[in-house]
């Protein structure tokens, strides 16, 4: 990734965590209590050792410090639970921001420039890349804090028991800054390598699972599956090697920690044997150098915490960079069309409209067309030659870069209107469900009348619970004219006056034809405004006007 | 946990891999903890010693042992925590692969019927998912429970060797109770949810999927407003349970630790008790507390470990489902292949559909004598493709039999293997020589498009390397079906993709290649077919 692109994913999830700030505060504070107990518990813990080894304090004397030593393991707990039920609820937060704005993002791009990119990979990036931020969010964040915060109490408070001491441990972790980038480095190294093998791997072993039948066919399964086992060993002896080296970052922090330990721990044995004839080590007793041992691995701690959460990092990273992308993608410049007025008996106008994609030649150049109310207008003319694009611009899907469209006196899409695009769609559930989903208020009666209105009254009379069926039921669901019949019926119930149709006969079983035709002549008759683009010579003879759209031209037949 | 089993015997056959690796985890974890409570000993021992000397008493202390001791712990946890590190990335690696080979197996075993429509990029996700789940599943929830226990076991032993049988009793009864929170109740506290998230996300993906399909006429109708607040609210309710687990895994690690920590002060306190009756030393004393100090760290992956286990079972369920290894006769049948001669292919009163469907086609017959050619035409949804997997032996008829001599069978679905043009033309006859592919490369007009590149046949195909369009491809796999030496020929839609110029160019070049075998090609119109003695009308 190069680094202004990483500056700008950065600044990005910086965007997110403010809106969440709240709870990563509260996130960071409960650490910070759990910290701050664990400090205290220390303390007691070698005051309690020190008072009964040392000043041979009987058991029961020391009872309430045993009650407050109790006391504050409930406060460390309280502070480990509460630290992970904040970090739970600041990840919802950012997760619902960010696909907020992803919805806004598919919303101003609209639907002709999201059909560019599979369902499939924005319903993923919505789902699993936004779910792919968590981590962060919850851990590495607030950890980084953290990763400062308790370490600095705890030189602290060792700095004021025994300064030397204080040193070894500064000495041992040079720098907490040093020591972080080099965890970073290694942990970096480390994931992406492996993400990197795994991700190759899986595809290797998608790829084959995907051909499967066609390795049945060709009896070749046995020779796949030694092929996968041998790519798979390949790549594993070209990770390791790497690996080899990219661990010894995370060993070297475990070194240190361990040589840390062990170099307190023989300074403070000599120092209390009087044998250190320097430095603070005569005045230390047992309580202040079993607490600095004590308090030694929860210094490092935190560190060793930060870099177990190093690959939530690199999973977040890589999939805002991804989002990022997603929501940078530019959008149709949406420079608000001026209004115009329209003749009362015109349905659609379009005055002075230029249409050009990037720095491309114009599909469409001071264009002026009008459409009375009640028309039925077919568009033709050869493919490419501009008719989608005039659709999608009376729809408002896309904008002109000039000029200014009206639909019935008001800019496109303000108000609802029927669309019927190549391909119908259907969603799991029950047939009312489906005709549910544009028309909410729709009676049972008026939804099984829009199905028997496009040729589905059969198929739903032979389902046990008629329109209340799952159209799935059967697994196999609808055929692509089906689709488009279920689409129309939806645009029947909904009564629009206005109905946009692309290639609605285009590709299609000769059933489906005839339902379709019938259905539009229907639509047609009770005076709603109709515009399609076709090459079907029915479709041609049902309409009113045929325009023919080519080169930027638009002109009666 | 029996969907499970099948996946941890395939585990457990890398027995010795996985002591060796379980054993550098405990050496790690025990040097971490001799590491403390040695240092913890030491201190206390001096401090008594230096008292002594201070006060002018002769003592003696020997310092080199544990000095040693010290150092030593020190250096091996580093030691230990490396190789560790190195060799169970290894085995996990090498798991990932067994695991991975494995299933591929199952998944050829089981006949094709049952995997049905899951084929999809949808269900190949999750199945990646899924897998992956099971890969870790040694490294982060056996081994670390495993060993826990272990380490809970010698810590009690210790305390009954160094204090006594009442204390080593209560410190085992705390901390299982602690290693119960950490594991067990966890697993159990969680399962129904984390069951319930992957159940929610791929019902979500479905939604979105939907919802994106529909775009279009959503956004016509001004409704995209109202399922967008849908799709959030489903969103957040996800979230929550997510949240859920997490806040549940955290709170239950909270108090596993507190649990830790109350064993360590009551050691200590025990401890005082039997110190004070001369029973224990000093410097003993202080050993035990901070030796169970240390079990923290051994308990502090195992909650979050635990509260995906309901996922990883629910993810093997699924594993188990796509493949399952009933190795059922009459279902994955092939066509017999000793036909009479001259009859090269011969089905009889056939019903084909899949099973639970209703039947696409029923009292169908068809026979074909060595070299004839036939076509069949059928829009979509005729039964076409059923029909043609049917006579291929890829779907058992409903009713009816289907004997073939044997057949190549190019599917509709176009498939490219990430693999060079060579490996993947070799499917179809894996003793062909090169020679071989380059004619039926120049049957299908590619030879021109793979001689140009570096590589030739080598060239490699797929994501990351060289890609095909659509028509190639299509052409690509056409000319694997070609180079076949079955008698009989299926083609389903043979030139989808295809430009019409160059099907009009290639067809008669590929009629006069099969030129005396048999061959049936279905499609959607005559044009799509190859020149055929008699066309079948379908539908």
């Amino acid at each position: 990734m190069a680094d202004p692109a990483r500056a700008k994913v950065n600044r990005w999830l910086s965007g997110l965590a403010r809106n969440s700030q709240r709870w990563i505060t509260a996130t960071v504070l409960a650490g910070a209590l759990a910290g701050a107990a664990t400090i205290a518990q220390m303390v007691l813990l070698a005051w309690l050792v020190h008072q009964g080894v040392i000043d041979k304090v009987p058991v029961s004397d020391l009872t309430p410090g045993f009650i407050a030593l109790l006391g504050v393991l409930v406060l460390r707990a309280m502070g480990q639970g509460l630290q992970a039920r904040f970090a739970a609820r600041c990840s919802e937060q950012v997760r619902r921001d960010a696909r907020r704005q992803l919805h806004q993002h598919w919303n101003a791009a609209g639907p002709v420039a999201l059909a560019d990119t599979s369902a499939a990979s924005l319903a993923r990036e919505w789902l699993d890349h936004v779910d792919a931020l968590h981590g962060y969010f919850a851990r590495f964040r607030p950890q980084m804090m953290l990763s400062v915060v308790i370490p600095l109490a705890i030189l602290a408070v060792v700095f004021s028991l025994d300064w030397l001491a204080g040193i070894f441990l500064v000495l041992s972790a040079p720098l907490i800054p040093v020591f972080m980038a080099l965890v970073g480095m290694g942990a970096e190294k480390l994931n992406q390598q492996h993400f990197e093998i795994v991700s190759r791997l899986s595809g290797q072993f998608l790829d084959k699972v995907r051909g499967l039948t066609t390795l049945q066919l060709f009896g070749q399964t046995g020779y796949a599956s030694r092929t996968l086992e041998a790519r798979s060993d390949q790549y594993r002896h070209i990770t390791m090697k790497t690996l080899k080296v990219a661990f010894l970052s995370s060993a070297v922090l475990e070194f240190f920690a361990s040589v840390a330990i062990a170099v307190l721990a023989i300074y403070i044995g000599f120092g209390l044997l009087g044998y250190i004839e320097f430095g603070p080590s005569d005045e230390l007793t047992l309580f202040s150098g079993l607490l600095i041992l004590l308090l030694a691995p929860e210094f490092f701690q935190p560190l060793r915490t930060l870099s177990q959460h190093y690959h939530d990092r690199a999973a977040a990273l890589g999939a805002a960079a991804e989002l990022l992308a997603r929501l940078e993608q530019p959008v149709g410049e949406t420079a608000a069309s001026e209004a115009f007025d329209t003749a009362p008996e015109d349905a659609l106008c379009l005055k002075g409209v230029s249409v050009r994609y990037g720095n491309g030649p114009a599909l469409f150049e001071d264009l002026s067309l009008s459409i009375g109310s009640g028309q039925v207008v077919a568009l033709t003319g050869p493919s490419g030659g501009g008719k989608s694009t005039l659709l999608h611009m009376l729809a408002g899907f896309i904008a002109p870069s000039q000029g200014s469209v009206m639909v019935f006196g008001e800019a496109p899409g303000q108000q609802p209107f029927g669309w019927l695009g190549q391909r119908g769609f259907w969603s799991q559930g029950t047939w009312a469900d489906n005709l549910r989903l544009t028309t909410p208020e729709a009676s049972d009666i008026a939804i099984e009348t829009a199905l028997r209105q496009v040729g589905l009254g059969e198929l739903i009379d032979s389902r046990a619970e008629g329109i209340h069926s799952r159209i799935a039921e059967d697994g196999q669901g609808l055929s692509g004219g089906q689709a488009r019949r279920l689409s129309l019926a939806r645009i029947f119930l909904a009564d629009y006056s206005l109905i946009l149709l692309d290639e609605p006969t285009a590709g299609l079983d000769a059933t489906s034809e005839v339902f379709i035709l019938e259905a539009l002549r229907k639509l047609s008759e009770s005076g709603k405004t109709l515009v399609f683009s076709t090459h079907h010579q029915a479709l041609l003879t049902l309409a009113d006007r045929v325009l023919i759209v080519n080169n930027g031209e638009v002109r009666d037949a | 946990m029996p969907e499970l089993r099948p996946w941890l015997k395939l585990i457990f056959q890398r027995k010795g891999r996985l002591t060796v690796g379980a054993g550098l985890l405990l050496g790690t974890l025990l040097s971490g903890i001799a590491l403390l409570a040695l240092s913890g000993w030491f201190l206390t021992k001096t401090a008594l010693v230096g008292l002594l000397l201070a006060a002018g008493v002769a003592a003696y202390i020997n310092l080199y042992v544990p000095g040693s001791g010290i150092r030593f712990f020190a250096v091996s946890r580093t030691v230990f925590r490396y190789l560790e590190r190195v060799f169970n990335h290894n085995t996990v690696l090498q798991l990932l692969t067994d695991i991975r080979v494995a299933f591929f197996n199952r998944l050829a075993a089981s006949p094709r019927t049952q995997r049905g429509a899951r084929s999809g990029a949808q269900w190949l996700s999750r199945l990646t998912a899924d897998v992956d789940a099971l890969d870790t599943l040694y490294l982060r929830l056996i081994a670390p429970a495993a060993l826990a226990g272990v380490v809970t076991l010698l810590l009690a032993g210790m305390a009954w060797i160094l204090f006594d049988g009442t204390t080593a009793m209560m410190l085992l009864v705390l901390l299982s109770l602690a290693l119960m929170t950490a594991t067990w109740l966890v697993y159990r506290r969680t399962l129904v949810a984390s069951g319930q998230v992957s159940d929610q996300q791929e019902q979500l993906r479905a939604e979105l999927i939907e919802h994106l399909e529909g775009y279009a006429e959503l956004t016509a109708a001004g409704r995209t407003g109202k399922q967008t607040a849908l799709l959030m609210r489903r969103g957040l309710e996800l979230s929550r349970l997510q949240a859920k687990i997490d806040t549940r895994a955290g709170w239950h690690q909270a108090i596993s630790h507190f649990l830790i920590n109350v064993a360590a002060v009551l050691a200590l306190w025990l401890g005082f008790q039997l110190f004070s009756g001369g029973l224990v030393s000093g410097p003993v004393l202080v050993l035990l507390p901070i030796a169970l100090l240390g079990l923290a760290e051994v308990y502090a992956m195992l909650p979050e470990a635990f509260s995906k286990l309901g996922a990883t079972r629910a993810a093997a369920q699924r594993l188990n489902a796509d493949s399952n290894p009933i190795h059922d006769d009459s279902v994955s049948q092939k066509p017999g292949f000793n036909v009479p001669a001259p009859i090269a292919l011969s089905a009889r009163e056939i019903t084909a559909g899949y099973p639970g469907y209703s039947p696409l086609l029923s009292h169908f017959t068809l026979e074909l004598n060595h070299g004839d050619t036939i076509g069949i035409v059928g829009v979509s949804g005729s039964g076409k493709s059923t029909l043609a997997d049917t006579l291929a032996g890829l779907l058992p008829p409903v009713r009816g039999t289907v004997q073939s001599a044997g057949c190549a069978y190019l599917t509709q679905a176009t498939v490219v293997f990430e693999d060079t043009v060579k490996a993947n033309l070799l499917l179809a006859n894996p003793s062909a020589e090169d020679r071989e592919l380059w004619r039926v490369l120049e049957l299908v007009e590619l030879a021109d498009r793979f001689s140009r590149e570096a590589d030739g046949l080598e060239t490699w195909l797929g994501s990351s390397g060289n890609r095909l369009s659509g028509g190639e491809a299509r052409r690509l796999v056409l000319a694997r079906t070609l180079l076949s030496p079955a008698p009989v020929i299926i083609l389903d839609e043979p030139f989808t993709g295809v430009d019409e110029a160059t099907r009009q160019r290639i067809s008669p070049h590929i009629s006069h290649w099969l030129e005396g075998r048999t061959v049936v090609c279905l499609g959607h119109g005559p044009e799509a077919l190859l020149a055929s003695g008699h066309t079948l009308h379908l539908g």
